[in-house]
């Protein structure tokens, strides 16, 4: 590693460490609002654009599974919408 | 109506029974005589084109006659297709793991209520933003009025939808990663512009009309002033009024007679309170219309007397 990237590294972390913890609990929430926008039909909502969003399901597949263990869920708790 | 020739798009729908299909079939004859390729699209469930071309029509479009196409909707087929399309586009795209839980789940939407009516929309969207280059008119014979002005008001939303998506998906982006490579927005991106393009030449004058055709009778008089002020609401553009099947007034019959005095009624009530739309009235013929010589007879009086007006 370059000086250059330790001196970035420094300043970068001088920044933003104290809000780390914050932000990437913000970041995890917009991530929720984004999953259950997409999966609302299996909670029983209705969702008008389910058929456009075929084609990222395997895409937001991985954050689904970060959601349920990040919720303190070992399986996957919707029987229809399964995961591990 | 000749000046209808010109577009691009045209819609006819109308209460149940009062001769949509008949309607839209003499027009698309029309117009392909007038030159012009066309395709005619059955969008009701029920479809009746092929009982008037009095040959089979099916999910892509067979030629007809000389510049005419028809092309008869499925919303089951559709969405099979759509299905089939989007895990063919994932294929190659992840591992065998993820594919296999994919295809699970996009099994499972697409048997959700909604999604036939969503693949037969996004069919329609794609001849509408025209995909298919063979055609320089689409004439689409529509399901009843209902079903039909919920179809229009579908971009709107949809795009509505979508975009609130988007906004959700770049908020979270704009924390961790860029979203010009993100495939997720890549996707949402893609359709909202499908769906802009769709709502655009939906909405544009110069391009898409819509034709509402009824007879001289009190319900379907109503269903037409309704399905005007909602496509004026939507912002479509009204092409005009298709009168159709009025009763000739020189029987002698008195029970025709009667028929006739009250359709006058009816007729002046539609001259008044539709008085800002062109207006085409068409005589009931002496025999029902099916086959290509008695639709011949009906398009030739659907065009020459606009051609008059």
């Amino acid at each position: 590693m370059s000086v250059r990237q330790n001196i970035r590294d420094f300043f970068h972390g001088a920044a933003y460490g104290a809000y780390e913890r914050e932000l990437r609990m913000q970041a995890a929430e917009l991530n929720d609002m984004f999953l259950l926008l997409c999966y609302m039909e299996v909670v029983g909502l209705p969702n008008p654009a389910t058929l456009y969003l075929l084609d990222v399901y395997p895409y937001i597949l991985e954050q689904f599974h970060l959601w349920h263990k990040r919720m303190g869920m070992d399986r996957s708790p919707l029987g229809n919408l399964p995961c591990c | 109506m000749r000046h209808l020739l010109d577009k691009k798009v045209l819609f006819f729908g109308g209460k149940g029974g009062v001769g949509k299909t008949t309607c839209a079939s003499a027009t698309a004859l029309a117009a392909s005589h007038a030159g012009k390729r066309v395709l005619l699209v059955s969008t009701d469930p029920a479809h009746s084109t092929s009982d008037i071309f009095e040959r089979e029509i099916g999910p892509e479009p067979v030629e007809l006659l000389p510049n005419l196409w028809g092309l008869e909707i499925d919303g089951a087929i559709e969405s099979q297709r759509y299905v089939a399309n989007v895990k063919e586009n994932i294929q190659g795209l992840f591992g065998h793991h993820i594919l296999k839980e994919a295809n699970k789940q996009i099994d499972l939407a697409a048997s959700m209520p909604g999604a036939e009516e969503m693949a037969l929309f996004d069919r329609i969207g794609g001849l509408i933003r025209g995909e298919d280059t063979r055609f320089d008119l689409i004439v689409f014979d529509t399901a009843p009025t209902g079903h039909t002005l919920r179809l229009i008001r579908m971009p709107e939303l949809m795009e509505a939808w979508i975009r609130a998506l988007s906004r959700s998906r770049q908020a979270m982006l704009g924390i961790a990663q860029d979203d010009k490579t993100d495939p997720v927005m890549i996707s949402l991106s893609g359709r909202l512009e499908g769906l802009r393009e769709f709502r655009a030449r939906l909405l544009s004058p110069r391009i898409s009309a819509f034709m509402l055709v009824l007879v001289a009778e009190r319900l379907p008089i109503e269903e037409t002033a309704r399905a005007i002020e909602q496509l004026n609401e939507a912002g479509v553009t009204i092409g005009g009024l298709v009168v159709n099947r009025i009763l000739p007034a020189t029987s002698p019959d008195p029970f025709l007679q009667s028929r006739h005095a009250q359709e006058v009624i009816y007729l002046d009530e539609i001259d008044r309170r539709f008085a800002k739309l062109p207006r085409v009235k068409v005589p009931q013929l002496a025999s029902d219309v099916h086959g290509v010589r008695t639709l011949e007879a009906l398009s030739e009086i659907l065009v020459p007397l606009a051609r008059q007006r």
